[in-house]
């Protein structure tokens, strides 16, 4: 049921202009690939649940946003408020590989005084004979920033799933450990509700929204 | 409806009243829906009761501001059971057109508490005698609905123990008022409100709450999330909880993006105007002062009735008025939605037989009937039709949302801020008149496929469409207002470059 969920995730995907963020989380959210897709107007919004153990499912909340740079004022305030974010290229345009880090500088002065976790994704890699960026120069480049790096295909679908979910439990590893928290004012990890009959030792800290039962 | 034909209505109501079970025949399905809500009050949906704690400062701080017709503090200690729109509403004295649809919750789950858990019979009788005594009063409709609506506040103050015929008989009033928004949503709401609040048409919108349209929505939202994690695990019961469905079309996001937009612009209009001074200022303030005209949205009090319109209509109205913004974006994902809704309301009345709706009480016809449409019960017309009030409602905020969003940051175009203004305000008004035709159509669907039902197991079911289909639209004139500090700071960049030239 959509309204079981232990915890909510937001996320947010950026990246230059053209690179596939929509496609990408259309084809996670929808299942499907667009053809054609306009492109993005400030931010678009999804959602889908992710069951990272069984029984136990993570609703998470995707924020798309335009990579035009016109835009760049809408989709800067939607940084402070996610937990997580894929920072996508176009493995076929090198240009926007070099751009990673501009976008990480950017994430970094408007994230504060909280964290995103990134996955660096290379997108479009079902082009293989147009690429302009090695597996290795752009694995080397997230390690120097900390970050996994994934190979995707909205086209043909391959590591979309992959893509959110490992960083979904990388999220919720860290929220585990207690080195992320849920905090008054921040919307990027958020405690869902749990009916009594799922209800584990673990999810006691969020006993008081279910007051009412 | 013009206010003559809602006073006719209600005398045919009475001539209805005792035999309107047998009575499946379109017309009557509206009148015979408002006492049957209150027939029906034991068996109303619950919402999940509300946390007196939960209520935040700044709620009781707007509500404290800004009394309006639905500022009834009492209530939240004195009736036990307000539902989580009901009372998320309220509490934030939203003077919009959901008002009068609250009207409708608040009096049935404030008979509910008040009758206790009286038995099927002394209801039907307090209802009868309550239904008598409003229509005794009620040659002039207006008079009525306007009492209706102010009744509340007179509730809030201290009638909680008033005999259930009062409250009965108030009930009715309201509810005749909140159907007759429906007809006409938001003109006859206004007129009333306008009445006890005669700033409402300037101060209206949200721009002046402490607490925001998403906050509220979002509050119930949460609200059903738990009712429903609690109440049940199964997936089947996932039904129609509109709060769940505006989120899951992602309005609530939208919604939330889009106040944001509308809170910068404001802030940045506030600045500008601050920064000047004399002509310059009197001008830009004459300026602003036409474009919040064209927020007002006069065409509700100026167009009475207006022919039905085709179906094909709505998709070309939209389409040209959208035009007419100048922006590289389309309604597409609205008019798809609203199309589809209309189909499968057309589908559904074609798999009627044609004499059984003209028909007034033949029997053979219903048994007929009932093999015809086994395939759509009534809880699937309903769930159906809260799904797409909830998908239109949350397409059209998208809409604002990118709308707002390119105003400010997309090419620049030759079209006047106020251009805009009226264009958008007459898409609102053609959206919530949309949203009028399908309660209508959707109710009109549960009577034809609910005429076996008990009155207990339909009326909620149309109460919950009527009541939807106006929050619905009072949602989306709130979404309306959130554009009009973003059309401020367009015409004052307008302005500015203009004098750089």
């Amino acid at each position: 049921m959509e309204a079981i969920w232990l915890y909510q995730f937001r996320l947010i995907v950026i990246g230059d202009s053209t690179v596939g963020k929509s496609c990408l989380i259309r084809r996670f959210t929808e299942g499907r690939f667009a053809q054609i897709s306009d492109p993005t107007v400030g931010v678009d919004f999804f959602s889908r649940l992710v069951e990272i153990e069984p029984g136990k499912r993570i609703k998470l909340q995707i924020w798309d946003t335009a990579g035009q740079e016109r835009f760049r004022s809408i989709t800067r305030a939607y940084y402070r408020n996610s937990v997580g974010g894929l920072l996508l290229f176009d493995i076929t345009n090198r240009r926007s590989f070099q751009n990673v880090h501009e976008w990480l500088e950017e994430t970094k002065v408007h994230v504060q005084p909280y964290q995103i976790v990134f996955v660096l994704v290379g997108h479009k890699c079902d082009l293989d004979t147009q690429r302009q960026v090695t597996r290795h120069e752009a694995e080397k480049l997230a390690a120097a920033y900390g970050m996994k790096y994934i190979e995707t295909s909205a086209r043909d679908a391959i590591n979309v799933e992959k893509a959110f979910t490992d960083l979904t439990r990388d999220i919720y590893e860290l929220v585990k450990r207690g080195e992320i928290s849920i905090q008054e004012g921040w919307e990027g990890v958020k405690s869902g509700f749990v009916p009594n009959v799922v209800h584990s030792s673990e999810e006691v800290v969020k006993s008081d929204r279910r007051c009412l039962c | 409806m013009s206010e003559k034909d809602n006073g006719e209505n209600l005398e045919e109501e009475a001539t209805y009243e005792d035999e309107n079970e047998q009575k499946p025949e379109e017309r009557s399905h509206v009148e015979s829906s408002k006492e049957k809500e209150q027939e029906a009050v034991p068996m109303t949906r619950k919402r999940p009761e509300p946390k007196p704690p939960s209520q935040s400062a700044a709620t009781e701080k707007s509500t404290a501001d800004t009394p309006k017709v639905s500022d009834s503090p009492a209530a939240q200690t004195g009736w036990g059971y307000w539902g989580s729109w009901g009372k998320s509403l309220l509490s934030t004295a939203s003077a919009t057109v959901a008002t009068v649809g609250q009207g409708i919750s608040n009096v049935i789950e404030k008979a509910e508490t008040t009758l206790g858990i009286p038995s099927p019979s002394e209801i039907s009788s307090e209802t009868k005698d309550a239904t008598r005594g409003g229509e005794n009063s009620d040659d002039n409709s207006a008079d009525e609905v306007a009492d209706g609506s102010s009744f509340p506040i007179a509730g809030a103050l201290g009638v909680l123990s008033t005999i259930s015929t009062a409250v009965q008989s108030t009930g009715k009033s309201v509810i005749s008022g909140g159907l007759d928004a429906l007809e006409f949503i938001g003109k006859k709401t206004m007129d009333v409100i306008a009445e006890g609040d005669p700033g409402f048409k300037k101060t209206k919108g949200l721009m002046n709450r402490n607490s925001t349209l998403s906050q509220v929505l979002r509050e119930a939202k949460e609200k059903e999330e738990q009712q429903t994690a609690t109440e049940v695990t199964m997936a089947t019961e996932k039904k129609a909880h509109y709060g769940l469905l505006f989120d899951e079309f992602q309005g609530l996001s939208h919604l939330e993006a889009l106040e944001m937009l509308s809170r910068e612009s404001e802030s940045k209009v506030k600045l500008v105007l601050s920064a000047l001074s004399g002509e310059e200022l009197d001008t830009l303030k004459e300026e602003m002062e036409q474009l919040k005209e064209a927020f007002s949205l006069a065409e509700f009090f100026e167009e009475e009735e207006e022919e039905k319109k085709g179906d094909e209509e709505f998709t070309k109205e939209v389409t040209e008025l959208f035009s007419e913004l100048h922006i590289s974006t389309k309604p597409d994902k609205l008019i798809t939605v609203r199309t589809s809704a209309h189909e499968w309301i057309a589908q559904f009345n074609s798999s009627l037989p044609k004499e059984e709706k003209e028909s007034e009480d033949n029997q053979e016809v219903e048994a007929g009937d009932g093999d015809h449409d086994a395939k759509k019960s009534v809880e699937d017309i309903h769930a159906f039709a809260i799904r797409s009030l909830a998908e239109l409602t949350a397409y059209s905020i998208e809409m604002f949302h990118k709308t707002a969003a390119l105003f400010l940051h997309g090419q620049k175009e030759e079209v006047t801020a106020t251009d805009r203004a009226k264009s958008l305000s007459q898409l609102t008004i053609v959206l919530c008149k949309e949203l009028s035709t399908f309660s209508k159509e959707f109710t009109t669907c549960l009577t034809v496929a609910g005429v076996k039902e008990k009155a207990d197991v339909l009326n909620p079911l149309i109460t919950g469409v009527f009541l939807e289909a106006s929050n619905s639209a009072s949602y989306i004139q709130d979404a309306f207002q959130l554009l009009l500090p973003v059309l401020q700071i367009s015409l004052v960049e307008a302005r500015t470059e203009l004098s750089q030239q």
